[in-house]
């Protein structure tokens, strides 16, 4: 708590606010000393005089000076705010503690009431509760405050119900504590905060309603003055007076904007005191970018992007993301080609930076995330590098099409499956509205969705995840693209349908002469679908080759304990092998080799500098190790 | 649709029912009775006591409620204890200004508020961003009377672009009746305007994150296509239920606004009403003006399933 007062304190939203709120604390507590006149004393022989070195505000028309009616009004802000808001959390908080703890058919009583109340019209409700009670600030005040308890209601319901449903405080139950106890002890300490906000946001809405009822002279009574009422009388004054609205009017604005700033400040600090700090990830960017890029080797031997079947090339891919200390590297120096109708694995663990790479390509990275302008990436003679969104979306669908992780999540819930299908024939193949749901149907019907013509009218709740995915490939292969990006496509599908799906990928590729860049953790469907597979470690590619040779010899320690963990039907050994330790973050930099923490056959030639990828005897094979030369599997004539 | 309509208003019956409740208590809540407050102070106990019977307030309290309400389902909600007029002629004459004012208002608060929070959104952390949220924060704390005090006299009385005081009805002059309701409306909608930006800007962020958005960008459509068709709908959900709650608040904020025009609506009457304690008067603006937000969220309730499709099945 006293952490999250300095906090508080220290940023401009929290001070600002506070610095205000204490000024008119103090007004309100002594108003004498601030002000320069009595505010109720008339003087006729200056009457709505303007702004002057006596009267700073100018004076009404029976010539009081408006600067001491201001300071002497900010004590009926201050009381009737704590008038209302006192009432609003006397009874809401124990009625809210009451209905959360008993449950049942209190709590749905007292929260239809409460909804049904908070649904009609505050102000009105406000004017027929004075109406029973008689004008006059404090029973206003009450009337505002009752209606705001429901406020209260509300926020502290809310709270005992969310400390229920935690597991500690059921196992507390379980083990014979009673209920109360437990939820006095746990949900007081906590209930702290989110009070606090509500009472700060509810002091502002508050002092809003007072000026409101006071300047319909339903709250204090002549002479006493508040803002509210200055402003009725200004309303008439300021014909002859311009000023008079403004120093009332501005008052107000300022102490609840006050108010809530407070309350969002306060609302800022208790999140932080609790979860991450979002902020100070942002403040090493520009740093960050410029250590990677002095750190960063460009040497490398790459294959040369020619030939006229190289589809895609990507050179020297880094990809930056934001961390506390600074920018990382989630993708390092990663290269390689996709020929025209070639089906490429890009396999690894999570964590190792397959996805990344493929949005990148895809210029579809998140927020935050950022490729390295230094990188090329070469997608049909087009640098794809550096293009704007615009130039990019003259690539994505017709160029490149891409299917997702998570189907249901990647089809837009709003609208229907047809809208979503035909919306690409209808902006790049210029097909008319029933030409586009004519081919959306073949299209459906394609990838084997029954009934292409009803689900159409669909929307996308209605699907099981495996058509979804059909559809979403469907989707993909809306506007003939060259090159289809398929992120982890069967993941979130049943075992059964993962096969099913897979089998459909491979064939349509096939049959449309398809390129496909296929993302997978899992290296049996690598085995299976694709011709050639980069094998990816920690943001590296430390491995690539074709599928029949990687697979019957592996050559980088990784590939190695990859196909060793790999669950095989004929093993001899029914020992599940598993590689040691965990994948590292993108911001752990190492001396030397990635891999050597987990690798078996590191020596300490591994630590000395950083490895790069080397071409072996076999045509086309890649790998990233020191070692690979005296390799036991080496990778020599197969 | 219109039977969802009526089924759905069918539902909202025992909230109407609450609403009697409250109304109908209020005659009781207070201390001495309606025939005291008729007769005056001198009045001798022989004659309230035949006041209250001619008053039907001697029987008990069911059926004084069963005789109001049935009376008030049929259109009448008694007379005015000052006035003696009919306070539903008085309604029916006044409401409709009342109403315009608060439509206006609410016009005012999403278009502003939808632009608002979609532009601050779509430029986070950049300087228009920052603009916009100082304008919400500002926007949230102007009271709306003061707004209006200054725009009536500012751009009504000073430079005379806008009438600053009256009301033509839109059967009268369409052009009059709209030129009368641009300030009020205005002086009313800022605030909520601010509200609404906050939601519009809080749910478009959400919302450009997700999965669905990437999936519309790789299929190769202009981003603004993809902000428009994709992310618009999504993100209206949460406004949705915003512009629901602050319907109830432009109704309160009109009677407030058009006293500052001098417009005709029931604002004047209710101010009155509350000073004198007319409590017919109260009771039929507690109704009517309830009853408004009640079918005003039957509405919204129903506008739900346009923009979110699951909500249509369940």
């Amino acid at each position: 708590m006293k952490s999250a007062l300095r906090r508080l304190v220290t940023r401009p939203g929290g001070y600002i606010p506070l610095i205000w709120l204490m000024l008119l604390t103090f007004c309100a507590a002594f108003p004498a000393v601030v002000a320069t006149h009595e505010p109720n004393a008339a003087d006729f022989t200056a009457i709505l005089e303007g702004p002057s070195a006596e009267h700073w505000f100018g004076t009404d028309d029976l010539g009081r000076d408006n600067y001491s009616r201001l300071v002497h009004s900010s004590r009926t802000a201050v009381v009737a705010g704590l008038q209302a808001v006192g009432t609003a959390l006397i009874l809401g908080v124990p009625i809210g503690l009451f209905v959360g703890y008993a449950g049942g058919w209190w709590d749905r009583i007292v929260m239809r009431i409460v909804d049904a109340v908070f649904s009609l019209p505050g102000l009105i409700l406000a004017f027929a509760i004075v109406a029973i009670l008689g004008p006059g600030i404090t029973n206003a005040m009450i009337a505002v405050g009752i209606l705001f308890a429901l406020r209260f209601i509300r926020l502290t319901r809310a709270m005992v119900l969310s400390v229920r449903e935690e597991p500690f405080i059921e196992a507390a139950q379980l083990s014979g504590a009673p209920t109360h106890t437990i939820l006095g002890r746990y949900l007081l300490p906590n209930m702290y905060g989110p009070l606090i906000v509500q009472t700060t946001i509810s002091l502002a809405a508050v002092l809003l309603i007072e000026a409101a009822l006071s300047f319909l002279g339903l709250g204090v009574q002549q002479p006493d003055a508040t803002w509210g009422s200055m402003l009725r009388a200004a309303r008439s004054l300021q014909r002859d007076n311009p000023i008079t609205p403004w120093p009332p009017g501005l008052a107000i604005t300022f102490t609840v904007l006050a108010f809530n700033a407070l309350g969002d400040a306060l609302r800022d600090v208790l999140a932080e005191g609790r979860g991450g700090r979002k902020k100070a990830a942002r403040r090493g960017v520009a740093v960050g970018l410029a250590e990677d890029a002095a750190a960063h080797d460009h040497e490398h031997p790459s294959e040369e992007a020619a030939g006229t079947g190289t589809l895609l090339s990507v050179r020297n891919l880094d990809v930056t993301v934001p961390t506390d200390t600074g920018r990382a590297r989630a993708v390092r120096d990663v290269s390689f080609d996709v020929q025209a109708g070639e089906i490429v694995g890009l396999v690894g663990e999570s964590g190792s930076g397959k996805t990344v790479t493929a949005l990148a390509v895809a210029g579809l990275l998140p927020r935050g995330l950022a490729v390295d302008p230094r990188a090329s990436i070469t997608f049909d003679g087009r640098q794809l590098v550096g293009m704007t969104e615009s130039q990019l979306a003259g690539v994505r669908g017709t160029g490149i099409g891409m299917i997702f992780q998570d189907p249901t999540a990647s089809l837009n819930p709003a609208l229907t499956v047809g809208f979503q299908l035909a919306e690409p024939l209808r902006i790049h193949g210029g097909m008319t509205r029933s030409a586009a749901a004519e081919r959306a149907a073949e299209l459906l019907d394609r990838v084997g969705v029954a009934n292409p013509r009803q689900r159409l009218r669909d929307y996308p709740h209605q699907f099981s995840g495996g058509v979804a995915q059909r559809v979403m490939t469907a989707m993909a292969l809306a506007s003939e693209p060259s090159l289809i990006i398929a992120d982890e496509p069967t993941t979130a599908l049943d075992v059964t349908t993962q096969q099913q799906v897979l089998e459909l990928l491979v064939e349509l590729c096939e049959d449309l002469s398809m390129a496909m860049l296929f993302i997978t953790h899992d290296l049996g469907v690598v085995a299976e679908v694709c011709d050639r597979a980069v094998v990816m470690y920690a943001g590296e590619a430390v491995e690539t080759g074709d599928v029949y040779g990687l697979f019957a010899q592996p050559c980088h320690p990784y590939s190695q304990a990859l196909l060793a963990s790999v669950p095989l039907l004929d093993a001899d050994d029914d020992r599940l092998v598993t590689i040691g330790g965990r994948v590292p973050a993108p911001n752990e930099e190492f001396g030397g080799c990635r891999f050597a923490n987990r690798c078996e056959l590191a020596a300490e030639i591994c630590e000395e500098g950083p490895v790069s990828l080397k071409p072996l005897e076999d045509e086309g094979r890649l790998s990233r190790c020191v070692l690979v030369d005296s390799a036991p599997a080496n990778g020599g004539k197969s | 649709m219109v039977r969802t309509f009526a089924y759905r208003l069918a539902a909202a019956v025992p909230l109407a029912v609450l609403v009697s409740f409250l109304a109908f208590g209020l005659v009781h809540l207070i201390p001495g009775s309606a025939s005291e407050t008729i007769l005056g102070d001198g009045a001798t106990l022989e004659a309230v006591a035949e006041l209250d019977r001619q008053l039907g307030l001697d029987r008990p309290l069911h059926e004084q409620y069963w005789n109001w309400v049935t009376d008030a389902v049929r259109g009448d909600l008694g007379r005015s204890v000052i006035t003696s007029r009919h306070v539903s002629d008085t309604l029916i004459e006044r409401y409709p200004v009342t109403l315009s004012v608060a439509g206006g208002g609410l016009l005012v608060a999403v278009a502003i508020g939808v632009a608002g929070g979609t532009v601050a959104a779509l430029r986070q952390g950049r300087l228009t961003d920052r603009l916009i949220s100082l304008g919400t924060a500002t926007g949230l704390a102007v009271p709306n009377f003061w707004v209006a005090v200054l725009l009536a006299f500012y751009v009504g009385v000073q430079l005379g672009w806008l009438p600053a005081v009256g009301y033509v009805g839109p059967t009268e002059s369409l052009f009059e009746w709209v030129k009368h309701l641009i300030m009020p409306s205005i002086a009313l909608g800022l605030g909520s305007a601010a509200v609404v930006a906050r939601q519009m800007r809080g749910g478009l962020l959400d919302v450009l994150d997700r999965p669905y958005i990437t999936a519309a960008r790789a299929k190769g459509l202009r981003y603004r296509r993809v902000v428009v068709v994709h992310a618009m709908k999504n993100a209206f959900i949460p406004v949705v239920t915003v512009i629901g709650f602050q319907a109830s608040v432009m109704l309160g904020g009109a009677v407030l606004v058009e006293l500052i025009f001098g417009m005709p609506g029931i604002g004047v009457q209710v101010v009155g009403a509350v000073l004198s304690q007319d409590l017919p008067v109260v009771q039929g603006v507690v109704m009517v003006a309830s009853l408004t937000v009640i079918v005003m969220n039957v509405l919204i309730d129903m506008s739900y399933a346009y923009f979110d499709p699951r909500v249509r099945l369940a």
